[in-house]
């Protein structure tokens, strides 16, 4: 199939199958493996979109059949499609790992299927307001899973998270009405050749407004104090889901408002970015290493990890934005596995946590590896010894908490309360792990994928 | 005109803000609709042009008011509404489980009840799978 | 409870609302209206039904009951229409016949998909207003219940 076949589908698939696993009960193991199915075939056809777009260049296809800049437009480059890809991943795989151990909420399928759908969207779309509808699906759909238990103590973390992401995303959508005035179009292409013309004093605002939605959502350090709350209140499946897939939104956004429409406004902002993520990177691995409970060191590390995407924005520059991508992809794997090794027990399980919790560090051969040596080239490409000295200090700050929560958690015995999950479940984050492993130790797809992003950004 | 709705969103906004640093859950909810609100009103204000309606046909000449504001403020009431919606729902299960919508109150119960499981030695915070009273299908929005 | 002068308005309200809702369903693409703003106006109406006789006596008119999956198909159809031009190797919602073509006309209805795109839509936001509202007042019937015995 061609690239502008799959692009609709890539978008329609999950959400004609949440539309309909909506009407039945998800408990029910047929409805189950439905979503499973549906969810996969969704995923190769991002794949397909993914394959289609490295080869041949950009897809885009206008809704309606309308002129380019009359109706809205479906627009797949490399960077849109790299984070649909691994967001649709992380789903599946959590998703398979939920209906393994059995669903326990018969709207759960229908809402991670509602969740694909918003992120495929949202990473696919050419226009910054359908941007904001596609980011509100899968931010609704997010809050009501990570209501999921019906829990007390879910159901407030459901409500801190979707106070305090609401009023990220009315500020997202301020700046998105803000850009629509000072440009006169919504087309992110268009908006980024016009905004290049306009005076930066009328902007700055705009790209700071940007600048705070997406680092809430990101959890970046100042407006982190959400997130714990909601990792740690999370089943293990749902907080996989919202790390590894929904946090994308932060970094992809960033990149996309950052260096694609505003690229002449994050320069100006740069000191204040790369605080920012030095800040995060250096908060979260000391808060991470402080706590007790794994789900809270790893929020802590989400915060963390999240800054070093935050760096390589602020450094600026082909190289950078490649690590930024890679690091959020490799990222996105590390916390899908971290988060579902941890709901487990067992040998397998322990040994699939350790190879998370070492791509994390950045120890060959795990992914986090190539993630890491990203990000040492760009830092040395900016010519700072201090990120380079930081990056380096995050990294061993990072080996402290990871070590001591393997220990923690593995290293105990077993006290028996604790059911291992059944066999196919541990063997699924057996695979995650297996495939971190194999991206380390054959970084070139990655660093492809890095690159045709980064090209994306810097081709304007 | 410019001068007075920015004053109106700035007021709502600012409204939104106080009440959104309320302990009572439900102002909570209600400053998050207003803010919600002022996001309209600006989406309506960055559009704000004098003319003859979008309708076809057009009239000749004559300057035609901007329909894509409309469009996008109409989509983001629907989606705050159905948000609001999603947040009421959560509120309202917080008080049936708590009989208060206070976040102070939510909170000491959560705490009174980790440390009686504490206790009672029941570290198992999972299983004991409860049906759900409330339908939380109140998320879906699309327009 | 209800006065008999609410009771009285919102029965004489109903029919006049769905009519309205229909017409604004129906008169739109030339002139103003839509199946999203008729779908909200019809919805208002049986709320006002749902407020003023209560769940039981709402859940008579026929689709209230339903609404919760009355969305759900509503978004199908809708998302069937969008995705089905794709069969015929246009964009998704491209509406047939195309603008400036030849419409067939009954009376002021046209027949053209878009029509069909904006029913589904009717459907949608009137499934969906009713739904949620329905939903939440049996949440708390049912709490209430639990309560009184």
């Amino acid at each position: 199939m061609t690239g502008a076949a799959l692009l609709p589908l890539s978008v329609l698939v999950p959400w004609v199958l949440a539309a309909s696993l909506a009407l039945a009960d998800g408990r029910r193991p047929l409805v189950a493996w439905v979503s499973v199915v549906g969810i996969g075939a969704g995923f190769a056809c991002v794949m397909g979109l993914t394959f289609a777009v490295l080869r041949g260049g950009p897809v885009e296809m206008v809704a309606g059949g309308w002129p380019e800049g009359v109706g809205i437009t479906l627009r797949a480059d490399a960077l849109g499609v790299t984070f649909a890809a691994v967001s649709v991943g992380v789903i599946l795989a959590s998703l398979v790992y939920e209906v393994l151990g059995g669903v326990r909420s018969r709207t759960f399928p229908a809402l991670v299927a509602f969740m694909a759908a918003g992120l495929t969207g949202l990473f696919l779309t050419g226009d910054a307001f359908n941007f904001y509808v596609f980011f509100e699906i899968s931010m609704t759909a997010a809050y009501a899973l990570t209501g999921y238990r019906e829990k007390d103590y879910q159901v407030r973390a459901a409500f801190i998270f979707a106070v305090i992401n609401l009023l990220g995303s009315v500020i997202f959508l301020i700046a998105v009405a803000a850009l629509y005035h000072v440009t006169g179009t919504l087309d992110m292409e268009v908006m980024a050749r016009r905004a290049a013309g306009v005076q930066p004093s009328s902007i700055i605002s705009i790209a700071v407004a940007v600048l705070v939605a997406f680092s809430l959502k990101l959890g970046l350090f100042p407006f982190h104090f959400w997130l714990p709350a909601v990792y740690v209140g999370s089943h293990p499946p749902v907080a996989a889901i919202l790390s590894g897939a929904l946090a994308n939104i932060g970094g992809y956004g960033l990149l996309r408002f950052g260096a694609d429409v505003l690229p002449r406004e994050l320069e100006l902002g740069t000191a204040a970015v790369l605080v920012l993520g030095t800040a995060s990177i250096i908060y979260g691995a000391l808060q991470a290493i402080s706590r007790q409970e794994t789900a809270e060191v790893l929020a802590y590390s989400a915060i963390g990890q999240a800054g070093y995407i935050l760096v390589a924005i602020g450094i600026g520059g082909p190289v950078a934005y490649a690590a930024a991508v890679v690091y959020a992809v490799v990222n996105s794997l590390n916390k899908a596995l971290l988060f579902l090794a941890a709901g487990g027990r067992g040998r397998l399980v322990g040994a699939a946590f350790a190879v998370g919790a070492f791509s994390v560090v950045g120890v060959p051969p795990a992914a986090g590896f190539v993630a890491k040596l990203a990000m040492f080239r760009a830092s040395v490409e900016a010519g700072s010894v201090a990120l380079t000295a930081l990056i380096f200090l995050g990294g061993a700050l990072s080996f402290v908490y990871a070590f001591q929560i393997y220990q923690r958690i593995y290293w105990t015995p077993e006290d028996g309360k604790r059911k291992a999950g059944p066999l196919p479940a541990r063997i699924l984050v057996g695979l995650l792990a297996v495939l971190i492993l194999a991206a380390g130790l054959w970084p070139e797809p990655l660093l492809v994928l890095g690159e045709a992003a980064a090209g994306v950004l810097e081709g304007r | 005109m410019i001068l007075i709705l920015s004053l109106v969103i700035a007021v709502i906004f600012g409204s939104g803000a106080f009440l959104i640093l309320q302990r009572d859950l439900f102002r909570v909810v209600v400053g998050i609709v207003l803010i919600s609100n002022a996001a309209n009103l600006f989406i309506i204000s960055a559009g704000l042009t004098r003319g003859e309606p979008p309708i076809y046909p057009l009239p000749e000449g004559a300057p035609v008011a901007d329909p894509l504001v409309q469009a996008m403020a109409l989509t983001a009431i629907v989606i705050s509404s159905s948000v609001a919606a999603l947040l009421l729902s959560l509120v309202y299960r917080l008080y049936v489980a708590h009989d208060s919508v206070d976040i102070e109150d939510v909170s000491a119960a959560e705490a009174r009840e980790a440390e009686a499981l504490e206790r009672g030695e029941n570290p198992e915070r999972e299983e004991e799978p409860r049906e759900s009273p409330a339908d939380v299908e109140l998320r879906e929005d699309t327009r | 409870m209800t006065s008999a002068m609410t009771r009285m308005v919102a029965r004489l309200l109903l029919l006049p609302t769905l009519i309205t809702a229909v017409a604004i369903l129906v008169k739109g693409y030339t002139q103003p209206g839509d199946g999203f703003s008729a779908g909200v106006v019809a919805s208002l109406g049986v709320l006002l039904q749902l407020m003023v006789f209560g769940r039981e006596e709402a859940e008579k008119i026929p689709g209230v009951r339903q609404a919760g999956t009355l969305a759900f198909v509503g978004l199908l159809a809708a998302l069937g229409l969008a995705v089905w031009p794709l069969l015929l190797g246009d964009a998704v919602l491209t509406h047939y016949p195309p603008p400036g073509a030849k419409v067939l006309h009954f009376g002021t209805l046209e027949f053209i998909t878009a029509v069909l795109f904006d029913c589904a839509i009717f459907v949608l936001v009137f499934g969906f207003v009713v739904g949620t509202v329905g939903a939440i007042s049996r949440a708390i019937e049912d709490a209430d219940e639990q309560e009184a015995p």
